[in-house]
């Protein structure tokens, strides 16, 4: 197995509420490894801590307690240099949710430009890494557009390049299709895929759409700031009671092959997230009845 | 005759610039009051201008669009060609043909903001009052209603939203993100609009907050047998919760019926940047392989019931 990129033992992060004054936990004693060119979903409810550990990740909130190592280095140190934060926050980049809130430039390119030119990338080095990115997300094309006047899954994508220019090894999407129509949501899809599968990146893909999280390599789930589980697609949607107990789902074709077996017709397999290997074990079970 | 009519609606943003953009184009429509009906489309296809034009909120720049029949964007001249070829018309002075019109307009108009509730994208970034309950209380106030008619309007609202007592005194910026949101719809809901329009309404909540959302909306409809526009990106949803189906493409409605007669046109759907339900397409590759499974399945209860049927079928043969 690769090397570990993320490792977080037993991380937490407590914030206070002026509201109520008090203390409230969003991620406690939470403890992860993610390798090193993993594709992992992410699943919560509203308020479960995915986003707050999302945070971590990128230094944007510091956690309360734990320790926090990512590519081998120590965030979680107390005596960071401002340097050595702006360092580490290089590792990993954001997509967030709404595509307008994240592109800052009237013209693609110089959206794209903007990341890396903050980090202080030098001119030639910059005009081939946004030229570069604007290729992997398929908008060449676009370079001179206006932002504004994209689709939003085009949008999306550009916000995806401008992460790539600053060169992470790590991309998180917080939700990063939840406004976007199935066209849009396909596109980013399949340049997320695209990044694991043909650059290696690692990939965590925050998600509320159980179709969506069936296409990653493994699921974590979170639950009141603690890890629920943690498993491959197969694996977690196999208990589909324990996500419905956290307000969660399982896929279409993963509910039918369920409630199927609840009325005793035998489905042998365990595939149940894929709606391709489900319709072939529907059919086989079909046959073999057919048969009997 | 339907409830909401669009008759050659037209809607263009920034006419006579070089932005020139047709976001409806010589729309005819009619929606059928009394059930749900979900418009799909992509990003830009027109939905949302269309949304807005049911309220008043946009005004098309050609057609009209029609509540109950009537022009909701009536002016003085409209109702004056409208009237001028009625005998009781011709009988009538200026002055009082003119203070005819007017009556008539304010009829046309009086609370057309109150019988069309929109519900717009992320509505909790609209909530603002101190209470919950106030916030509620907002659109029922602005009504003139009593105390009391608020009270109950409000509490009303709260159960249609499965908005729990206890809350309805918090601040609404103290709740989670799916309680805000079920305090948005219940604002509009409290309004007891004959035609409820949202936009995206679950759109970023948890499946859960999903379904509260949405069996919200069911209630509301069924209890008052009002007309409810859903626009929603979520095929799943759409085939679980609405009646009627309009497709929206490129400006113009590409197909309108019953949810089963829209989304049997899957490579349609597919062309524009849409798609069906996961449940649907995995039962049509069920058939193509030759179980016989029935066509038309679009939610997983269906889908159960159908293979239930085939396997106990095939099991007693």
């Amino acid at each position: 197995m690769s090397n570990i990129y993320i490792h977080a033992e037993n991380l937490s992060y407590i914030y206070h509420d002026s509201n109520d004054n008090k203390e409230h936990p969003a991620l406690q004693n939470f403890s992860l490894d993610v390798h090193e060119g993993e594709y992992v979903a992410v699943l919560g409810h509203n308020g479960s801590g995915k986003s707050t550990f999302a945070k971590l990740l990128n230094l944007i909130l510091e956690p309360t307690g734990g320790t926090l190592i990512i590519d081998g280095k120590e965030v979680t140190k107390p005596d960071l240099t401002d340097e050595e934060i702006l360092e580490l926050r290089k590792n990993v980049g954001m997509v967030f949710q709404n595509p307008d809130n994240q592109l800052v430039s009237t013209i693609v390119e110089q959206d794209v430009a903007f990341g890396p030119e903050n980090l202080g990338v030098e001119r030639e080095e910059l005009r081939k890494r946004v030229d570069d990115a604007l290729m992997t997300v398929n908008m060449t094309q676009y370079a001179h557009h206006e932002p504004h006047r994209l689709s939003g899954g085009q949008k999306q994508r550009v916000a995806i390049a401008g992460v790539l220019a600053m060169m992470p090894k790590c991309v998180i999407f917080d939700e990063s299709t939840a406004m976007l129509d199935p066209g849009g949501r396909r596109e980013v899809l399949d340049t997320v895929r695209m990044l694991n599968r043909d650059y290696g990146m690692t990939v965590l893909n925050i998600t509320h759409y159980m179709n969506e999280a069936a296409e990653a390599d493994r699921i974590i789930v979170i639950n009141d700031g603690r890890l629920l589980m943690d498993g491959t697609p197969d694996e977690v949607f196999a208990k589909r009671d324990v996500l419905q107990t956290v307000g969660l789902e399982v896929p279409q074709c993963a509910e039918l092959i369920h409630r199927l077996r609840e009325e005793g017709i035998a489905l042998v397999g365990d595939t149940i997230s894929d709606p391709e290997a489900c319709v072939a074990l529907l059919e086989q079970a079909y046959r073999k009845i057919k048969k009997a | 005759m339907d409830k909401i009519i669009l008759d050659h609606v037209s809607y263009i943003y920034s006419a006579g610039t070089p932005f020139e953009q047709k976001a409806l184009d010589d729309i005819c429509l009619g929606i059928r009051g009394g059930c749900i009906t979900g418009i799909i489309g992509h990003t830009g296809s027109g939905k949302s201008t269309m949304m807005q034009m049911l309220n008043g909120l946009a005004k098309p720049t050609f057609g009209k669009v029609l509540l109950d029949g009537y022009d909701i964007n009536s002016t003085m001249e409209d109702v004056f060609e409208e009237w001028r070829i009625l005998p009781e018309y011709a009988s009538l002075s200026d002055r009082k043909a003119k203070k005819a019109i007017g009556a008539e307009i304010k009829k046309r108009k009086a609370g057309l903001c109150f019988r069309v509730g929109l519900v717009m994208q992320y509505p909790e970034y609209q909530l603002f009052e101190e209470t919950v309950f106030r916030d509620i209380a907002f659109g029922p106030r602005n009504m003139g209603l009593s105390e009391e008619e608020i009270r109950e309007r409000v509490l009303e609202a709260a159960v249609f939203t499965d908005i729990g007592a206890e809350l309805l005194d918090k601040s609404p910026f103290d709740l989670s993100g799916g309680q805000k949101r079920r305090v948005a719809l219940a604002g509009v809901i409290a309004m007891r609009p004959e035609v409820l329009v949202l936009d995206e309404p679950a759109a970023g909540l948890d499946p859960l907050g999903r379904s509260f959302i949405f069996d919200g909306i069911r209630d509301y409809q069924r209890k008052t047998g009002s007309t409810v526009l859903i626009v929603s990106h979520s095929m799943e949803d759409m085939a679980r919760y609405c009646d009627d189906v309009i497709v929206m493409s490129g400006a113009r409605v590409l197909r309108k019926g019953s949810r089963e007669e829209v989304f049997a046109h899957v490579e349609e759907l597919a062309r524009t940047g849409l798609d069906i339900p996961q449940i649907t397409r995995v039962m049509a590759s069920l058939r193509e392989r030759g179980v016989p499974v029935p066509k038309n399945i679009y939610t997983v209860e269906e889908a159960v019931s159908a293979l239930k049927a085939v396997f106990a079928e095939e099991g007693t043969k």
